[in-house]
Order: structure tokens, then C-alpha cells, then sequence
């Protein structure tokens, strides 16, 4: 009876030590699949100098496998006043009057490993305002007689910031590779353009499977002036009328300049 | 290579605005114009902000001006009474034209008068001065045509009060005839953002009957001052001059006004009016053109025109 209680009990051993052993080995496949989702931006400061024109911007991280991934770059929402032009007589393109975007940040940026459209339901779009569709709802433009008319101007609006570009939407430019550990990376190296102006910028990178946001990770980005242009960009801010006076001083002293120098070298007429 | 402009936060080759620069001072020293008409709009192309180009183009107009007045100044073709009397109308008339202006945006429709008083006063002086140039060079035609004009306009001006001798530039006029022209042209500038050389330079040609050597010397003296006053005004309310820009574009254009000044006394005075009249002229066509073809961008920037 003891024997057979012995035997009993080194069997549930056995399976409890089988279990926890199965279990370990499941856990060590499947880090990959729980990957935690990492963002970092390299160059996540970058100093405008006189010689500056623009940079680049590198995101990486770790990202589970199963997933696509959307990254958004953005600044700090807003209100922005344009000009909208319009036609007078039916025939002339005039400015007729303007038009003020709220809730709009002067930069856009989304990157995705395919289209958004494709791989985000219309509500998860809208809810984390990923991709131009999102933001046209997102934003609100006065003064405007309906949703067509908004719509119209939006697109107007996407227009202009692509031109000065500062807004954009582009899949399929994020790789992948195995990292030291065997997990899966991510990376995309972005052009950050010269427009872009001085501040914090966000960007957010989206894990997104079944059509849903499943996990999200953020880092930072700052753009700030130094030097020289710093401090001119602020005298001409906090002490305009020594900057007034400053420039109407230099470009005196560069017209006689220049004259001295062609009365010396033109010689008598 | 590039510059990065601190105020109008944009990098720039600063190949263009040297270039752009030395360009427009050429046209500055041989005609007496500051050249916003041309300027401004060139560097809103190039990605320059509206309000920023507008402000930092009177700056390096300081600078081109300050070099044509002097060389003009140094061969003796710079009135400098009849620059003062006008300047004082120009200053009465740039504080109408502010008042006006206000009365434009508050009725909603201040952008299609700017627009239209920009191609009217644009076209009517360039074919003018154009028509006017050719005749003159047909000699013998002219003489007649002149003399006949001067009479009728001569009769009217000379019954006017305190008439004064202007000996720069050889005329006698009633000391209102300078300051209300002045005025004339300070309103139209002020409503349309421009330093107002191009309607100056023929207003002192035909209505005044100045020669036109002391013309573009006289025209330049009096844009020095006013692009002061402008340069400080925008800098002070707007902050919205570029020290940077203005310098990269005076470096072009002090040197530039120096060669304009320069050929400008191997050209005829008639060589000189019918150049200046295809300018107008191509700026007019160009505005016809920006208001008749479809915009590719149909939003802008808030300042600009």
C-alpha cells in the first residue's frame, strides 16, 4: 500500500515536472510572437544651423511578426488661417476670403507596411486618426456650408501641405530583419524635410492585426534651432526694433559699400 | 550651396538670391524702380513665405537703392527738392491708402480691387510708355506731338498757386503738383503692397516732364526712404524680415544697381522708357494669366498677395 503510494506520487511528479517543462519550452517559442512592441527614433534631435536643409529620421524597434505596423509622425495640433481662392464673374481666380483648420497638425506623416485602408478598420483609423481619410474627419474647417464643401477644401488642404512637404502617406517602405536575439525589427529611415519647423514632434508606431490596433509605442523627435539662427530668429521676435534698425543699418552700409568700392575700381567716367 | 533663413524657417540655394538679386538691382539702377513688382512674387516661387518676402524685398531695397542714388547722385541726376515734395505727398497718400485698404477688407472685396488696380495702372502705363517710346524714336513726329501735349497740360499747371523752379531737373511747378502726384502714387502703392517705382518713374516723365536721367536718380531717392519706413514698420509689427535673405539678395543687388546705373548712361532715354515699358508689360501679361488660369494650389498662406 505505501509502495503504491510511492509509485503515485513519483508519477504526479513526473507530469507536474513534464508540464512545467512544456510549458518553459512554449514560453521560449512564442517571446517572439509576444514580442513587446518598441519604438526608437534615432536622430531624435536635430539642430538647424546656417547650413542646414533638412535631415533624416530612423525608427526602429521590436515588432511581433504576426503584425503589420503603421507609424505616424506628427506635430502638435493646431489652428491654421489660409487663403481659399475662388472664382469671381466666373472667370477670374481671386482670393475670396479664408479659412481657418482647426484641430490640424502642421505635420503629417504616415508610413505603413501596406495600405492603411487595407490593414485598419475605418473606426480604428478614425479612433488613433491614422491615414488623411481619419484626419479629413478629424479636423474641422469653418466656415463651410456642408460636408461636401469640407471635403472639397480637405483635399485642398492635404494639397498644400504635400507641396510644401510637410504632409504624406506612403506604404511599404518599412523593413525587416532577425535582431542578435532572434526577435524581429523593424526599421525605416524617413527624409525630414528642411519645411518642417522647429518643435516637438510625436511618433507613434502602431502594432495592427485583425483590422485593430493591438499595441502602440511612442518616442520623440526635436527640432530646434541654434546658434546664430537662433538668436536671430529670437531678436527679431523679442527686440524688433533693435532688429529693424539692425537690418535698415546693414543694407545703408552695403549700398555706400559697394558704391566706394565701384567708385574706386570704375575709375572716372 | 544652401542657407538655412532664420525667419522664414526655409533653406535656400543662395545662388537664387543672389541672382535674383543682382537682376533686379540692375533693373533698380537703370530705371529707378525698386523692383517689388518682380521681386516679391519670385520669392513667394521659390518657397518663401508671402509676408516674409514682401517685408524682406524693401529691406534689400534699402541697400539697391542706397548704392543707385549714390552713383546716380555722383553724376549729378538726383533732385533732391523735387524727391522731398514728393516724398511728403507720397506719405499723406500712403496713410489714405492704409484707410482705404481697411475699408476694402471690411466690405469683403478688397482682393479684386488690389487685383484689378494692378493690372489697370500696370497695362495703361506700359502700353503707354511703349507707344509713347516708339513715337519718340520716330523723330520728326514727335516734336510736334510733344510740343502740342506740353501746352495743354503746361496751361492748367501754371495757373496753380506757389510755383516754385526745380533747377535739377530744369521745370517750374506749382509745389502741389509733386505732393498731390506723390499722394497718387502713395495711395495706389499702399493698396497694392508695392513701393510704387514703376507708376513714379512715368508719372515724373510725362506729368512732371522731368528728364529722365534725374528721373531714375530723383525715383530712387525717394524709394530709399520710403523702403526705410516700410522695412522698419514690417519688422517692428510683423517680425517678419529675414536678415538673411536681405543680405544674400543686397549682395546681388548693390552691385547690380552700380552696372544698372552704369549702362543706363549709354542708353538713350527712349531706349531706356521703351525697356522699361516691356517689363510692365510682361508683369501685366503674367498677372492676366495668374488670374485666368486654373490655380494648382487653391489655399496660401495668409499675408501675401
Amino acid at each position: 500500500m505505501k509502495h503504491q503510494f510511492k509509485i503515485q506520487n513519483a508519477k504526479c511528479k513526473v507530469v507536474l515536472l513534464l508540464t512545467f517543462a512544456l510549458f518553459t519550452l512554449q514560453f521560449a517559442l512564442c517571446t517572439d510572437a509576444f514580442a513587446m512592441l518598441t519604438a526608437k527614433a534615432n536622430h531624435d534631435h536635430i539642430t538647424i544651423d546656417f547650413f542646414y536643409h533638412g535631415s533624416t529620421v530612423s525608427v526602429r524597434g521590436i515588432s511581433d511578426p504576426g503584425t503589420d505596423l503603421v507609424i505616424k509622425i506628427t506635430s502638435p495640433e493646431g489652428h491654421q488661417l489660409l487663403k481659399k481662392k475662388g472664382k469671381v464673374g466666373g472667370m477670374l481666380w481671386m482670393n475670396v476670403g479664408q479659412l481657418k483648420f482647426e484641430n490640424t497638425p502642421n505635420f503629417y506623416e504616415v508610413f505603413s507596411t501596406k495600405r492603411v485602408e487595407d490593414i485598419l478598420s475605418t473606426e480604428e483609423m478614425d479612433r488613433n486618426v491614422i491615414g488623411f481619410p481619419a484626419l479629413a474627419k478629424h479636423v474641422e474647417i469653418t466656415p463651410v456650408a456642408n460636408e461636401e464643401e469640407k471635403a472639397r477644401w480637405f483635399d485642398e488642404f492635404v494639397k498644400f501641405k504635400e507641396d510644401s512637404k510637410v504632409y504624406t502617406s506612403q506604404s511599404g517602405n518599412i523593413t525587416f530583419s532577425k535582431n542578435a536575439e532572434g526577435k524581429q525589427e523593424y526599421y525605416i529611415l524617413t527624409e525630414w524635410p528642411y519645411q518642417a519647423q522647429p518643435g516637438d514632434y510625436l511618433v507613434t508606431v502602431y502594432a495592427v492585426k485583425d483590422h485593430k490596433v493591438v499595441e502602440q509605442a511612442t518616442s520623440a523627435v526635436n527640432v530646434a534651432q541654434v546658434g546664430m539662427v537662433k538668436s536671430l530668429a529670437g531678436m527679431a521676435k523679442d527686440m524688433p526694433a533693435m532688429y529693424g534698425f539692425l537690418s535698415i543699418g546693414v543694407a545703408l552700409s552695403a549700398g555706400f559699400g559697394v558704391s566706394m568700392v565701384f567708385r574706386k575700381g570704375g575709375g572716372s567716367h | 550651396m544652401y542657407l538655412y533663413l532664420p525667419v522664414a524657417l526655409t533653406s535656400i540655394n543662395i545662388l537664387i538670391p543672389v541672382g535674383l538679386g543682382l537682376a533686379v538691382g540692375l533693373l533698380s539702377g537703370l530705371f529707378g524702380v525698386g523692383g517689388g513688382f518682380l521681386l516679391t512674387p519670385l520669392l513667394i516661387m521659390f518657397g518663401i513665405p508671402s509676408t516674409v518676402a514682401a517685408a524682406t524685398d524693401s529691406n534689400q531695397i534699402v541697400a539697391a537703392s542706397t548704392s543707385g542714388t549714390y552713383a546716380h547722385w555722383k553724376v549729378g541726376n538726383v533732385d533732391f527738392k523735387m524727391g522731398l515734395y514728393l516724398l511728403g505727398g507720397g506719405f499723406i497718400g500712403g496713410i489714405l491708402g492704409v484707410q482705404a485698404i481697411k475699408l476694402l477688407h471690411a466690405m469683403g472685396n478688397a482682393d479684386f480691387v488690389i487685383k484689378i488696380t494692378y493690372i489697370l495702372m500696370l497695362g495703361i502705363v506700359g502700353v503707354y510708355m511703349f507707344i509713347e517710346s516708339l513715337q519718340s524714336m520716330k523723330k520728326n513726329n514727335v516734336e510736334e506731338a510733344k510740343e502740342e501735349k506740353e501746352s495743354a497740360v503746361g496751361r492748367f499747371l501754371k495757373a496753380l498757386p506757389l510755383q516754385t523752379r526745380f533747377e535739377k531737373s530744369g521745370i517750374t511747378h506749382s509745389v502741389f503738383v509733386p505732393i498731390v502726384l506723390g499722394a497718387f502714387v502713395g495711395i495706389l502703392a499702399a493698396i497694392m503692397g508695392v513701393g510704387g517705382g514703376f507708376l513714379m518713374v512715368p508719372i515724373m516723365v510725362y506729368m512732371l516732364r522731368m528728364p529722365m536721367h534725374v528721373v531714375v536718380g530723383t525715383s530712387l531717392f525717394q524709394i530709399l526712404f520710403t523702403c526705410i519706413e516700410v522695412t522698419f514698420l514690417q519688422a517692428y509689427s510683423n517680425h517678419s524680415v529675414d536678415f538673411i535673405l536681405a543680405v544674400l539678395l543686397l549682395l546681388g543687388s548693390t552691385v547690380g544697381a552700380q552696372i544698372g546705373a552704369f549702362f543706363g548712361k549709354k542708353l538713350k532715354a527712349e531706349q531706356l522708357k521703351i525697356l522699361l515699358a516691356s517689363i510692365v508689360l510682361a508683369v501685366t501679361v503674367k498677372i492676366v494669366f495668374e488670374i485666368t488660369l486654373t490655380p494648382s494650389l487653391l489655399l496660401s498662406q495668409v499675408g501675401g498677395h
